[in-house]
Formats: C-alpha cells, structure tokens, sequence
C-alpha cells in the first residue's frame, strides 16, 4: 500500500509562473503557497528569467514542468535535454519534475504539440521502458500528466485512465492529474469524466493542474486561457476527496490577467475541500460554446512558451 | 482485429499529415503518409476514430491547424519589427513558409528563429536585383534575432566591470599594450540598411502607423545587457572597427591602428574622440577588465 501522494508533500495551492508576473511577484512577494515553472523557458536561460527564478526559488516551493521529453515517442530519450533538467532541478530544489504522457515529435523533430499516444501493449512497454529510464537518470521524483487529446486512435485497446494506471505502477512513477484535461478529452472523446478520475491509482496522484478551456461547442480546446469551469471544479472537488488533498497549481497561459486575478482563481480551490461549502457563484457552468468551423480561427492551445526579449 | 501498428509508424503517419502545409487531406495523401499507412481519400477513419461528433478529419485539423498557428504566434513573438514592418498577413506566409524549411528539431521553441534570416536571404526574390526590401528583411531578422540571444545569453549582471576611472588609470605609455576584455553580452553587427534606427521609429510609432521602410545606408550597431534589458549603440565606422579588434583579442594599439584606417579625423582629433569613446563604453559596461 502506498502512502498518500507517493509520501511527497502537499505544498498547498501554486501558480504557473509566466514572465508577464515576474516583476509583480519579485516586487510584492505575494503568499503564493508555491510555483510551477516551465522547465524550458529555463534550463538555457543566461539572463533574466534564470536570474527571476533564482530569486523565487529562494522564497517559494518550486517544481519543474517540461513540455519537451516527449516520453511517449519512438525517437530515443534526448539526455542533452535530461541533464539540463536535472542541473536546474539541482539548482531550483524542485521538489519533482513533470511532463505529459505525450509524445512531441519524432524523426528529430519537434511539432511543440502534446501529441496523444494509441493506448497499446506496445506502447505501455515502451513509455513504462522510458520512465524508469528517466527516473534513473534524474535521481528526483518524476511524475506524468494526463494531456488534453484531440483524437483517438483505432488500435487503442485500453481507455486512457488504464493505460496511465498500468504506466504508473509498472514503472513506479507519480501522476500529475490535470482535471481540466479529464474534462477536456472526456467531451472530446464521448467519455465520462468522473469515471475517468474515480478509475485512477489515487495514491500516485502527486499534484493536480487546473485551467480553463475553451468551447467551441463540438468539441473543447485546452487554451488555458480564462477561469477554470464550474464542471471542472466538480471534478477536482472528487479528485480531492479521493485523494486526501494533492499540490494543486492552476496554469494561465493565453489572455494572461494581473497576478492577484490568477493567484485568486487557484484559491477558489478552497471551497472544494470541504464538500459542506456551496458552490461559488463567479463562474458559469460553461462559457457560451463559440460555434465554428473545427480549428478554424481559435486561440492556440497550450503549450506555447517564449518570453519576449526586454530592449531599450 | 488485426495486430496495432507499431507505435513508429503510426507516429511518423501522424507527424506527417498533421505538419503537411496543405493540411489533412494533402498530409494523408502525400508520399510520405502512403508510404507509412496507406489510406484511400475518406479513410482516415481506418487510422483515428471519429468521436460522436467530429470525424477523424475534423479531430486530425484540430493538430494541423494548431500546428503552424502555434509556432508562427512564437516566430511572432522573435521577430515583432518585421511583422510589422511586412504586415501579419506576409509574415505569415513566410513563417509558413520557414517552417517548412527549418522545422523545429529543438526541445526549445528558443531555436526556433535562428534560421529565419537565413531563410529570407535564401529565398529572396531575384527582383529587386540591387539592394532593396528584401534585404532590408534579412537585416532586420538580424538584428531581432541577436536582440533574443543577447537578453538570455550569457551576461556580467551583479559582477565587478572596467570603469572608467580605472581605464584612465592605466598609465598612457602602457595603453598601447593593453587588452580590453569585453563582456560576453557585447555583439557587434554591420548592416546594409538603417535596421537599427528603423527598429527605433518603429516602438516609437503609435500602434497602427506606417514607419517607411528606409533607402540603403551601411549601419553599424553594438549590443549589449545591463541589468537584464537589451541596449543597443549606433557606430560609426571607426568606433566598429576599433571595437572589433578588441573582440577579436587585439591589443588597444592594434585597435586603434585599425580605427584609424577606417577614419577620416587626423591623428589629433582621433585621439580626442577615442579618450571619449572608451570612457563612455567603459561607462556603458562593455569591459570586464583590462591587462
């Protein structure tokens, strides 16, 4: 039997660090309970953000989440990659890294997407084969997310939460459960959403994420961009119950508002701890769907990362 | 049922149709796809399942639009002057262009600019044949891109710099022997047009207003960081001069010999303007130290 959360701690409720707050959150110090960053914007980084993230890591809690390792791909393992990660998770004391359970390219190229893998024995091999081997090389706790998908394959022969659950304890690993994603891909893929939480290993959820989404009526896009649902908030108030209470961190990467707007939205998470609490009221059930012509004209989806050059 | 294909092939099917430049139809179609799985046009569904509402068309275009509209939002981002200077609609095409070219193969979207100028240079059109807009382009991708490198590359920031008071203490008969080391932040550039100026007017501009685009002129700039932001210096011909000889390790006798011969100022009048080039690039922050 495995203690909660694999026995990692629970560090309360975090935000996504995006370079629009860096002067916010090194001005004001805000009681932020910690940070995730995005491993890429800076394992190369010489100038300003690593010098930002020095800072925060000597204040906050931080933990590193990469969009890049592409565990699910038949390309071999990029160590030039790992071993940047594991110096800056030396250098940060991230208390785990994570990814997704995704594949972002192959014959050497990166599409910077999180593409879905068929649910297979064959590729339960390969990614359980993959993450022992990662876990071995980084010699920190790792943990894989559940992405949002788009598309399902025919020669799937596993729903999405049995292929995570097999993944993780095969290859011993902890689980980031994005709840925005389960959301996501269930009304993508005709799936139940709260089946899909109830159905995974609690004990190895880690942490979860928390976004917003957008509707574009027959389907969903995953853009990060606006305040999390009250659905989804639902479906974290299950998660929570299921697992005792994970790190939580809520991601805002399109559209991004002030830091106090973003930092509030993750501590609505407070009001579905406790299942005796009502509702809050802020947020509609579902923005208005946006019907239009599939992936015609909407915002792009998460992940995109770059901060923008600072120039006199 | 029939055994899964191996997760190879599937992957290099999926990659190919989804980044195809004509998008799902031309993707699946194309050699490449064929060669991996080959489908008959409306097949798709032999491959990815259709949902109960959207086919497997409709699911694959959400990856292929996403695909170029995500990566030229970051090209964008690299590149703002030009965009602006070509308009979103051109930019777009060449970024779509580009990324046929150099796709990423990076595990950062960090690199994904780095053979823009490049490109434009390669693909510039034969018309016109003297100097004109299309190298004006080249330029100025130049430049942006150098702006990127500078503010996340190496830097001296919260470390002990030259100052001037300690360059004018080295005693005169000994400047001559001298060598300056520059911060790792220093670039200098050269251009054919006045990219630097025009990268000026154009953040001055309110949004929306036209900054023309300007005639041929040689330009010469430096780069450098203080405390994290991007400065950039115009030169004159001697002073880029001068200041590449000392990148390049030369002595400040070396460099000023050098400076001279690119200079139309007498001996005299040379040296009272380096006294005050080196002071305000000293000020400036462009030398760790000196020996």
């Amino acid at each position: 039997m495995k203690p909660p959360r694999l026995g990692h701690a629970n560090l309360g409720l975090g935000v996504g660090l995006r370079s629009v707050h860096f002067d916010h959150i090194l001005k004001t110090q805000p009681a932020v309970d910690w940070f995730e960053v995005i491993s890429e914007n800076f394992v190369d980084s010489q100038g300003r953000p690593r010098y930002v993230l020095q800072q925060i890591a000597e204040r906050y809690p931080v933990v590193m989440h990469g969009v890049s390792l592409s565990i699910g791909a038949s390309d071999p393992l990029d160590f030039e990659y790992l071993g940047k990660l594991k110096r800056l998770a030396r250098e940060v004391n991230a208390r785990w890294i994570s990814d997704h359970l995704c594949w972002t390219g192959v014959l050497g190229r990166n599409t910077h997407d999180l593409l879905p893998v068929p649910f297979t024995e064959q590729t339960l091999k390969h990614v359980v084969d993959r993450v022992r081997a990662v876990q071995d090389f980084l010699e920190r706790p790792f943990v894989l997310e559940n992405p949002s998908s788009y598309v399902t394959f025919q020669d799937s022969t596993m729903d999405e939460w049995e292929f995570i659950t097999r993944m993780a304890e095969e290859a011993d690993c902890g689980l980031l459960l994005d709840v925005n994603n389960v959301y996501v891909s269930s009304f993508n893929h005709d799936l139940d959403p709260d089946e899909f939480i109830r159905s995974l290993p609690h004990e190895r959820i880690v942490q979860f994420h928390l976004a917003g989404h957008s509707n574009y009526e027959r389907y969903i896009i995953d853009t990060h961009d606006n305040h999390v649902i009250d659905p989804v908030w639902e479906l974290y108030r299950t998660a929570h119950q299921l697992t005792g209470g994970v790190s939580t961190l809520l991601e805002w990467d399109a559209n991004i508002p002030p830091f106090p707007v973003v930092h509030a939205e993750v501590l609505k998470a407070k009001q579905f701890m406790d299942e005796h609490l009502a509702v809050p009221a802020a947020t509609p059930a579902e923005p208005a769907a946006e019907a239009a012509l599939v992936g015609a004209g909407e915002t792009v989806f998460h992940p995109l990362h770059t901060i923008v050059p600072e120039v006199e | 049922m029939s055994a899964p294909r191996s997760l190879d092939v599937v992957q290099r099917w999926f990659q190919a149709v989804v980044t195809h430049p004509e998008g799902i139809d031309g993707g699946a179609a194309s050699e490449e796809a064929q060669r991996l799985i080959r489908l008959k046009r409306g097949e798709l569904e032999a491959v990815i399942r259709r949902s109960r509402n959207l086919t497997a068309a409709e699911r694959l275009s959400i990856y292929a639009n996403a695909y170029y509209a995500r990566l030229l939002e970051c090209l964008a981002s690299y590149y703002p002057v030009l965009q602006r200077a070509v308009g979103e609609e051109v930019f777009a095409s060449f970024a779509f262009e580009y990324l046929q070219h150099y796709p990423s193969r990076s595990y950062t979207l960090d690199r994904l600019g780095e053979s823009f100028a490049r490109f434009l240079a390669e693909t510039r059109p034969e018309e016109p044949a003297e100097l004109g807009w299309p190298d004006f382009l080249v330029d100025l991708a130049v430049l942006e891109w150098n702006v990127t490198r500078v503010f996340d590359g190496p830097g001296v920031e919260h470390q002990p710099l030259l100052t001037p008071e300690a360059l004018q203490a080295v005693p005169p008969e000994r400047f001559g022997e001298a060598r300056l080391a520059p911060v790792p932040c220093l670039r200098l550039l050269e251009f054919r047009h006045p990219v630097n100026a025009y990268f000026t007017a154009v953040r001055q501009a309110p949004e929306g207003e036209e900054v023309p685009i300007p005639e041929p002129a040689l330009e010469r700039v430096a780069l450098s960081r203080r405390d994290f932001v991007v400065r950039r210096f115009a030169l004159t011909a001697p002073q880029h001069a001068l200041l590449a000889k000392v990148l390049a390790g030369g002595t400040v006798g070396e460099a000023l010999v050098t400076a001279a011969a690119a200079s139309d100022l007498d001996d005299d009048a040379l040296a009272a303007e380096l006294r005050s080039w080196f002071r305000t690039w000293a000020a400036e922050g462009f030398f760790l130290s000196v020996s």
